[in-house]
């Protein structure tokens, strides 16, 4: 019983952590909340419901559309809703936010239209194949769930540290001037940014649609907040903290369900927020900044 | 005459206008401070529960459970508001979020009082309630011509522009003291009003409460206008809503959050027959204001030409 | 001050003129609407629909407009009364569905509602309705004491309270069940209400609980808690979720080997189950008034017309909502005229109503009075379950 919670604390965590990533990335270059990000996620799984099961295309294929499509949305997000605010004078930095919550909403409303407000089903039989050892039955869904998700992490920290692009990506989350000034093209990075981190969310849709099969318009609101939690959980802008806090909120809601009250499942993500950014709101896993928060 | 005037569906869009007012309110009062609190539709769920629970359970006169329940509001306020006072900008949204949500997660457990999320109903309505005294007392709207419905939304309506009224003038007295000069002076840069002297965790904390207090108050007077509350009235959706309110209209005028919110009110009404694509037109709004207007419609420019082209007006006409 | 309070009456006048003239051609238009055709003997009226036609549940209030389009349809063909439908959309949300029904209500040619789709929104409509002495009938609103709101508050939607104790009767019979557990969404009027209603009949046929556990709206894993009910493992799993949850609750449950039946409320029977589901949906027990499969032409007539219209085939709201126009009209023709009260009354008397929800009558609070029919779902169908 334990071992089955644990691997479904797991997976869910698993899921949490890719799409905490996708924040974490935007939200280290550009200092931005992306609350847009649920809905690209929500929009990545759709397109495979669309893929798997209206067009009966295998999975991999799915993959490919989903990220194809959100990494658009991504473009778009970035083009019409962020870059119009940027360096413009006089502009609240809470404008980004509001604007990003305009485009979730259109976007939540938009999925109502093209698809119903109904549930699909992810009709996949990948998403059947499962062994079972002694009394547990574990799906292979799972695994490569969590195998994603740890894979995506380390390239994403490989491609970071390592690379020309991931180095200049930095640079233009350490200082946007500075690093304009020393030749990075920072509207480029920017760009390219906020389309991998949509990517992401597509990748975590299409998991989500596997794993649970159950894909709805609402689902991209429960999970752009969840990922804000981990983000602040993780530290904000930290991939390794985004990975980490996916996982502890994946267990944490689990066993909350297993051993306690399941009524206060959506609790523990908000009151994590609270108490970490009241006790460490560098995160558990950022570094102590001296200057003060911005 | 007057009852074919008042139509109760505008009386009514009136009335939450009004409340809608209330809550932009709430949160300019933070905002001229510097800071986003994104828990004033916790804070609302607070002041509507306090309010509501006290008339049905103990039979309190509406007027002194209203007050109830933005003290209550206010007291909790406090509560998150000094701890809080370390996180300023998008941390404190997000706290404040987090807040929010806690709260309507512990309104929808906390089944004995609050009865879980089916709500509570048959909470006595301001209107119906005047409506009964009236009645008691030997009046009949019907003698004014008035049918129950407009009597009621009538009096409703007529109570919260007098809220309305009395808190507007508070709010603009305030800006105009000690207390707006220093919170203006904390959102412009809060190193240099602390040295300048200002007491910053005093006026912070007290801009937060004050939001706090409002919104409560804007909760209870929501409970017993629309008589059934339940968890959902205060989720996430209302306090983005109350957001776009200051957003919308203008953050840096009070003028601007009153405009949004009756804008934003009005708005789904007025654009009725297109109602489909309301919420899609909604999301477009919004984008479409910060990469235009990102200030808000009404910012201080604006009104200064307002107030100068009525000045000119004025002296047009005595001369 | 003065200078300050003057502004704001000011501002205020112009908001109110803002909203009077915003909102006064709208209404005129369709006062003309109900003036031009007065000629005839038909009965002609006009009622007023509130529905939930936008967010996330417009699933529901697209199938109840359905339903009633589809009525109009046919009562104005057959030409005894004479029906115009003015549908106004709630969004699920209070403030909108009271600012919706007060409209419609304020239109003196309006003889009637239909609507709010939710629970939560009839909360607030009733009472106003009521005050203003217009009849008022949900066809979904399925939650304890709504009818009980008013005089002029009714329902024809089957009430929870009627609908589950049948049906956790009826399986626990079949399956000799002593232990249940019971699996609910707490953050929903419709699912929380049907769980108070779950929780009393358990109690009532002395069932033991073994655990109570909860779900949220959005919520796609439903793992953590399904695992936990595998370990104690019950007879029958009592679940009160809307048909959208609801399926993907049983698809998981299936997935992890349980494989007991479950017994949902009224939000959970819906052809939609097996859509989603699949074979995993087989085992559910619902009670409902509504079967499509029934053996019976009205029926069949209607579950064609509707597949025929709207491409798919109709659930119990949709069908809900078909036989409430015609119980209206009813009403309407037995009045012989279309006045608020007058309808109000005749409302109260219908009595055993051939609808193709079966025989249908008001008792005295103006709730449904009818025998529910338990289907359970077997070989991907709903079959009577005996």
């Amino acid at each position: 019983m334990l071992l089955e919670q644990l691997i479904n604390g797991i997976t869910l965590g698993s899921i949490y952590a890719i799409v905490a990533l996708g924040f974490t990335l935007v939200f280290g270059v550009l200092g931005i909340i992306n609350m847009a990000h649920g809905e690209i996620f929500m929009f990545g799984a759709f397109v495979g419901v669309m893929v798997t099961s209206t067009l009966g295309w295998p999975i991999w294929m799915a993959f490919l559309a989903a990220i194809i499509v959100t990494a658009i949305l991504g473009y778009m997000l970035e083009r019409f809703a962020l870059r119009p605010l940027r360096g413009k004078k006089g502009v609240s930095h809470l404008a980004p936010l509001i604007s990003t919550i305009g485009v979730s909403i259109l976007l939540e409303n938009l999925s109502h239209h093209l698809f119903g407000a109904g549930n699909h089903p992810f009709k996949n039989a990948f998403a059947e194949i499962h062994f079972t050892i002694g009394s547990i039955t574990i799906y292979v869904v799972q695994i490569v769930i969590f195998v994603i998700s740890v894979v995506l992490m380390m390239a994403l920290s490989y491609w970071l540290s390592k690379t020309r692009a991931g180095k200049a990506l930095r640079a233009t989350a350490e200082n946007l001037d500075t690093a304009s000034i020393l030749g990075v093209n920072t509207r480029q990075i920017i760009t390219l940014t906020v389309v991998m981190a949509s990517a992401m969310g597509g990748i975590a849709g299409i998991l989500v649609g596997m794993a649970f099969n159950s894909v709805n318009p609402q689902m991209g609101l429960s999970m752009g907040l969840k990922g804000l939690a981990i983000i602040i959980l993780g530290g904000m802008g930290n991939v390794k903290g985004a990975m980490a806090g996916g996982l502890i909120l994946g267990l944490a809601e689990t066993l909350i369900v297993a051993y306690g009250d399941s009524g206060y499942r959506d609790a523990i993500a908000f009151l994590a927020i609270i108490v970490i950014l009241l006790i460490r709101p560098q995160g558990l896993f950022g570094q102590k900044t001296s200057e003060g928060r911005p | 005459m007057l009852g074919d005037f008042l139509n109760p569906y505008y009386l009514q869009v009136a009335s939450f206008i009004m409340i809608n007012i209330i809550l932009g309110l709430s949160i300019y009062v933070t905002l001229s401070s510097g800071q986003l609190s994104l828990g004033n539709a916790g804070f609302m769920g607070i002041g509507a529960y306090t309010s509501a629970l006290l008339t049905i359970n103990y039979d309190m006169p509406i007027v002194v459970s209203v007050i109830a329940g933005a003290i209550v509001a206010g007291l909790v306020g406090i509560l998150i508001g000094i701890p809080s006072l370390r996180l300023t900008g998008v941390y404190l949204a997000i706290a404040t979020l987090g807040f929010g949500e806690v709260i309507r997660v512990f309104m929808i457990n906390w089944e004995s009082l609050t009865k879980g999320a089916v709500g509570l109903s048959g909470i006595p309505q301001i209107g119906r309630e005047l409506l009964k005294v009236s009645r008691d007392a030997g009046f009949n709207p019907l003698d004014i011509g008035l049918k129950n419905n407009q009597y009621v939304y009538l009096l409703v309506l007529i109570i919260l522009v007098i809220i309305n009224i009395l808190l507007i003038w508070f709010l603009v007295r305030q800006n105009k003291s000690r207390v707006g000069r220093a919170f203006a002076a904390i959102k412009m840069d809060e190193k240099a009003a602390e040295a300048m002297g200002v007491n910053i965790t005093y006026y912070k904390v007290l801009s937060f409460v004050q939001g706090a207090v409002i919104s409560g108050f804007a909760g209870a007077l929501f409970a017993h206008v629309m008589g059934y509350i339940s968890p959902a009235d205060f989720s996430y959706h209302r306090a983005v809503e109350i957001l776009i309110f200051a957003v919308f209209g203008g953050s840096e005028v009070i003028w601007g959050s009153i405009f949004g919110a009756t804008f934003m009110t009005l708005m789904p009404e007025v654009l009725r027959f297109i109602s489909e694509y309301r919420y899609m037109i909604y999301g477009a709004i919004l984008i479409l204001m910060m990469a235009f207007r990102p200030q808000g419609i009404i910012d201080v420019p604006l009104l200064q030409k307002l107030q100068l082209s009525k000045r000119r007006g004025k002296h047009g006409s005595k001369n | 001050m003065r200078k300050i309070l003057n502004k704001s009456f000011l501002l205020f006048t112009v908001l109110l003129l803002v909203v009077l003239t915003a909102c006064s051609n709208n209404s005129e238009t369709s006062g003309k609407k109900g003036d031009s055709k007065e000629s005839g003997k038909a009965v002609e009226a006009k009622i007023g629909v509130v529905s939930y036609l936008t967010g996330p549940g417009a699933a529901y209030g697209e199938a109840i407009t359905n339903g009633f389009n589809l009525a109009k349809k046919e009562i104005n063909a057959k030409g005894d009364v004479k029906i115009d439908l003015v549908v106004e959309d709630s969004a699920g949300k209070q403030e909108q569905a009271l600012s919706a029904a007060q409209k419609l209500m304020s239109d003196d040619s309006i003889v009637a509602l239909l609507g709010p789709t939710l629970s939560t929104e009839m909360n607030v409509v009733g009472p106003e309705a009521d005050l203003n002495g217009i009849p008022i009938m949900g066809t979904s609103t399925t939650a304890e004491g709504i009818p009980q709101i008013g005089d002029y508050v009714f329902r024809n939607s089957l009430p929870e309270a009627l609908a589950i104790p049948a049906a956790v009767k009826k399986a626990v019979d079949k399956y000799k069940v002593k232990k249940v557990a019971i699996l609910y969404g707490n953050d929903d009027v419709f699912t929380k209400s049907g769980y108070d209603t779950m929780k009393k009949t358990a109690e009532k046929m002395k069932l033991d609980v073994v655990t109570t556990e909860t779900f949220q709206k959005g919520q796609a894993d439903y793992n953590a808690q399904l695992t936990k009910i595998k370990g104690l493992q019950p007879d029958l799993i009592l679940c009160s979720a809307l048909y959208n949850e609801g399926a993907v609750i049983m698809d998981q449950a299936r997935k992890l080997g349980i494989d007991v039946p479950f017994v949902g409320g009224n939000g959970f029977n819906s052809p939609q189950v097996i859509q989603i589901a699949g074979q995993a949906a087989d085992g559910l027990i619902v009670a409902t008034p509504w079967f499509g499969d029934k053996q019976d032409p009205k029926v069949q007539e209607f579950v064609k017309k509707y597949e025929s219209e709207y491409g798919k085939k109709p659930d119990q709201f949709a069908a809900q909502a078909y036989d409430a126009l015609y119980i209206m009209a009813e009403a309407l023709k037995n009045a012989g005229e279309a006045d608020r009260d007058a309808l109000r009354d005749s409302l109260a008397e219908i009595k055993d109503f051939p609808g193709i929800l079966g025989k249908f009558s008001f008792d005295k609070d103006g709730d449904v009075v009818m025998d529910p029919t338990v289907l359970i779902i077997k070989d991907g169908k709903f079959q009577i379950f005996e």
